[in-house]
């Protein structure tokens, strides 16, 4: 008999006895996700750690991406349910009501429960000090930025400033995409506010550590569903963006060759991230995180006598922090908080961002081309949509296909870094907007 | 909130965002400009190194070689005398 009910311990304590049916589907969605990842090279660096990140989160019981307060109001021990509803002033009886108090609770509280549930022996899943370490504190996709800046060439964007336009007009994919989100929500299809709507849009920019740090800021809550659907359209650039850049030009269009780049001297590339840090500081402090790292990380880059930290910064240094910060967008990829309609939204509205995007870039080179006097090709514009490099070799391979001479990489490279300038820019305005409205 | 509030919200954060990233990579496209041209003038005798690589590489020819050597040598002795 004893033997019996210690076998019926084992079993009540096994993942498959506690598997629920949305942790199912999850570790289905990351099996998927790393299938893309390994098998269809999507991203494969972001990826797979956020794919493995989903498989743990998603154990059963392991709790690895809960914080101390989570995992003991799911142990849901009495006399532990009882000591959190005195600090956080809500009945024992109901855990859910429990979990929610904790969710909005304020700082002070927040900390008391903590310290609560820390005494009675409960600490953080590791996926969640991950979390804490790397998101939360907003310190991953920062140093991640400052990384890309450390990889960044602005020699062509210095050669044809003008350039610049395009990547500001991709820009407003994201805007009418926080338009849609909001749109969906008067029409009561889905529920966001406007710091969610703001969150999703910038989805738009194509630009992975700006989606994440946007999103940490104005909605943590929707975090895993806005990294994925960020990284995926960024993998899925090749396929979305080559239908829309031809609806919207002509094949005389498509076959116009643009002038060789003027060389660009050492001295304009050292002093190129003083400026935009300059114009950064005295225009929109907002966006002085992201833009502030990624100017630092260039100029590491560019001034030459720091080749070391240069070297760490984008190899070493963007690495490590890749993998802790994909698995902590993979803690996000739990049942409870990825599985709601909104996720549907996100990843639709999501698409229509990067589309929208793209037609902007494309049709305003063919507005600069009607007014300037230096030709472009108007595919350049749709790299203007950042998701460096690959938005260029878009741009470069629809260039070819119309002409064989045409190598339009260079050229695009400028809209292409044109464009993480452009959604930092809109980053900044939008928690800029968000946060004193 | 209430919902069409929301959507005003909604169009205002469109105008202000767009407007505002225009203007400053509007601002950012003269700056530059003028900091080109500014730089431009201080150091217009840099040397361009990566136009020169390829044409030298390019008419190799065996004699050309030759002539490329001894001039090269000449050059280093030259460098060596210097000192």
């Amino acid at each position: 008999m004893d033997m019996v009910n210690k076998l019926e311990m084992l079993w009540h304590g096994s993942g498959v006895y506690n598997m629920t049916f949305g942790q199912f589907v999850m570790m289905v969605v990351c099996v998927g996700l790393l299938y893309l990842a390994i098998k269809k090279n999507f991203e494969p660096l972001l990826l797979v750690p956020i794919g493995f990140g989903g498989l743990l989160a998603n154990i059963p019981e392991a709790g690895l991406a809960y914080s101390s307060v989570e995992q003991a109001i799911h142990m849901a021990k009495p006399e532990v349910l009882e000591a959190l509803g005195q600090v956080l002033g809500v009945a024992a009886s109901d855990p859910h009501a429990l979990a929610e108090a904790y969710e909005t609770s304020n700082a002070e509280l927040h900390q008391a429960a903590v310290n609560t549930a820390n005494d009675l022996g409960y600490s953080n899943g590791v996926l969640y000090s991950f979390y804490l370490a790397v998101i939360a504190s907003g310190a991953g996709p920062l140093i991640i930025f400052m990384g890309v800046g450390a990889m960044t060439d602005f020699g062509p964007l210095l050669a044809n400033p003008r350039t610049l336009f395009l990547g500001a007009a991709a820009q407003f994919g994201i805007f009418a995409t926080v338009l849609g989100a909001v749109g969906l929500t008067s029409m009561g299809v889905m529920d966001f506010s406007l710091a969610q709507a703001a969150a999703i849009g910038i989805i738009g920019g194509a630009d992975g550590p700006t989606s994440i740090y946007v999103a940490s800021v104005l909605a943590p809550e929707l975090l895993g569903a806005i990294a994925v659907a960020s990284y995926s359209y960024m993998a899925l650039v090749p396929l979305i963006q080559p239908p829309i850049m031809r609806a919207l030009t002509t094949q005389k269009e498509r076959q116009l060759q643009m002038s060789q780049l003027r060389h660009v001297g050492k001295t304009e590339k050292i002093v190129f991230p003083l400026v935009l840090l300059v114009l950064v500081a005295i225009l929109l402090p907002d966006a002085a995180p992201l833009l502030g790292m990624f100017c630092f990380g260039n100029l590491m880059k560019e001034c030459g006598v720091v080749d070391r930290l240069s070297d760490t910064a984008q190899n070493a240094l963007i690495n490590i922090v890749t993998i802790f910060l994909g698995l902590s967008v993979g803690s996000k990829l739990v049942a409870d908080k990825f599985l709601q309609p909104e996720t549907l939204g996100i990843l639709s509205l999501g698409i229509v961002a990067f589309a929208i995007g793209t037609a902007c870039g494309v049709l305003m080179a063919k507005l600069m081309n009607r007014f300037g006097s230096i030709p472009i090709n108007p595919l350049i514009g749709s790299a203007g949509v950042s998701a460096v490099p690959m938005a260029a070799r878009v741009s470069n391979k629809i260039g070819l296909e119309a002409n064989p001479q045409n190598f339009l990489l260079m050229h695009a490279m400028g809209p292409n870094v044109a464009g993480v300038i452009g959604s930092a820019v809109a980053a900044g305005v939008m928690i800029k907007y968000v946060t004193a409205g | 909130m209430t919902q069409p509030d929301l959507m005003s919200e909604g169009i205002n954060l469109m105008l202000f965002g767009m407007g505002f990233v225009f203007v400053f990579l509007t601002l950012l496209v003269v700056s530059t400009t003028v900091m080109s041209k500014v730089v431009g003038k201080f150091d217009s005798g840099e040397p361009e190194p990566a136009a020169n690589r390829p044409v030298v590489s390019l008419n190799l020819g065996p004699a050309q070689d030759q002539k490329l050597i001894s001039i090269i040598t000449e050059a280093i002795k030259q460098h060596r005398g210097q000192k």
